[in-house]
């Protein structure tokens, strides 16, 4: 289950995402994410992808269902990552637009002291419109924020 | 256009200090995905990677070479993603002199110099690469 720290992360500040896969061959492949939501019951995340790669993307995953997600509040860095299991995958809907405009928002609003007078467009673009939805069982969270410390499993705790 | 060979256009891609995006995948077929803080020019077919603690990155190019790499150009609306295959580690020499230097640069300018420390070079054979231009949006 996501706890409510990284369900306030994840709505309210992190800003930047990819997402992991891999082959049947195991080689590894990345793809960006442009905005994510959180199951009610806490136990999954849907990640909305741009139109880039898309049908490696839905091979791997009905191949495996290997994922993992990178979420990381720029410039903060505090970043953290979900893997688990495709469960499936689904047009662009609604909400799932509304939340990649908020993710887009935050993105902006943080780079702006970066670049300050580069175009709200070019930093837009960088959030890129969503094509697909994939909706995943997260099944263990890593804290990966640059340091000694990342890569520290969270969910579930790791034993002492 | 997919290339084999680093093109010079990726060279300021690579400067800029922008942090990039790694993954690579377990024996057992796990992917992971981690951020990371630079990706070094070494040559038209070869690029080094950070190596500053055993983490799960570096366990797994040591189990599976194969590494996917994403570097992003923000101002350029675009994002250029390497196929990379691991080849050996460097703990001294030119390339790890230079890393070493850029690593402090970048940690100081993020708030976080004394944190990363540069245990070795780990350098890359590119099999791969491919600039993926960005969408604008109507704003």
């Amino acid at each position: 289950m996501i706890p409510g720290k990284l369900v306030r992360f994840l709505e309210q500040y992190a800003n930047v995402a990819f997402a992991g896969i891999r082959d049947r061959d195991l080689v590894p492949f990345g793809h960006r994410v442009s905005g994510w939501r959180i199951g009610v019951d806490q136990r999954t995340m849907t990640i909305m992808l741009p139109d880039e790669f898309l049908a490696q993307l839905v091979e791997s995953l009905q191949h495996n269902g290997e994922l993992a997600v990178t979420v990381e509040e720029f410039p903060s860095h505090e970043t953290y990552q979900f893997k688990g299991h495709y469960l499936h995958h689904r047009a662009i809907q609604d909400d799932d637009a509304e939340s990649v405009e908020r993710v887009r928002r935050r993105f902006v609003r943080s780079m702006r002291p970066l670049l300050p007078d580069a175009p709200e467009d070019v930093l837009s673009a960088f959030v890129s419109p969503p094509s697909l939805a994939v909706e995943f069982e997260v099944r263990e969270i890593y804290l990966q924020t640059p340091g000694p410390g990342a890569g520290t499993r969270l969910i579930p705790p790791m034993e002492k | 256009m997919v290339m084999t060979r680093l093109p010079s256009e990726i060279r300021p891609v690579l400067e800029s200090g922008t942090p990039g995006v790694m993954v690579t995948c377990s024996a057992d077929g796990t992917p992971n995905t981690t951020v990371i803080s630079q990706v070094y020019y070494v040559d038209e077919t070869h690029a080094a990677l950070s190596f500053q603690f055993f983490s799960k990155t570096i366990k797994n190019v040591r189990e599976n070479p194969r590494a996917f790499v994403c570097v992003f150009d923000i101002a350029g609306l675009a994002h250029w993603v390497l196929q990379l295959q691991f080849e050996r580690s460097e703990t001294e020499g030119p390339v790890f002199d230079a890393m070493d230097m850029q690593i402090e640069a970048i940690a100081s300018m993020t708030g976080m110099s004394g944190i990363f420390k540069l245990r070795a070079a780990d350098i890359y054979r590119v099999l791969s690469v491919e600039r993926v231009q960005h969408p604008r949006w109507r704003m």
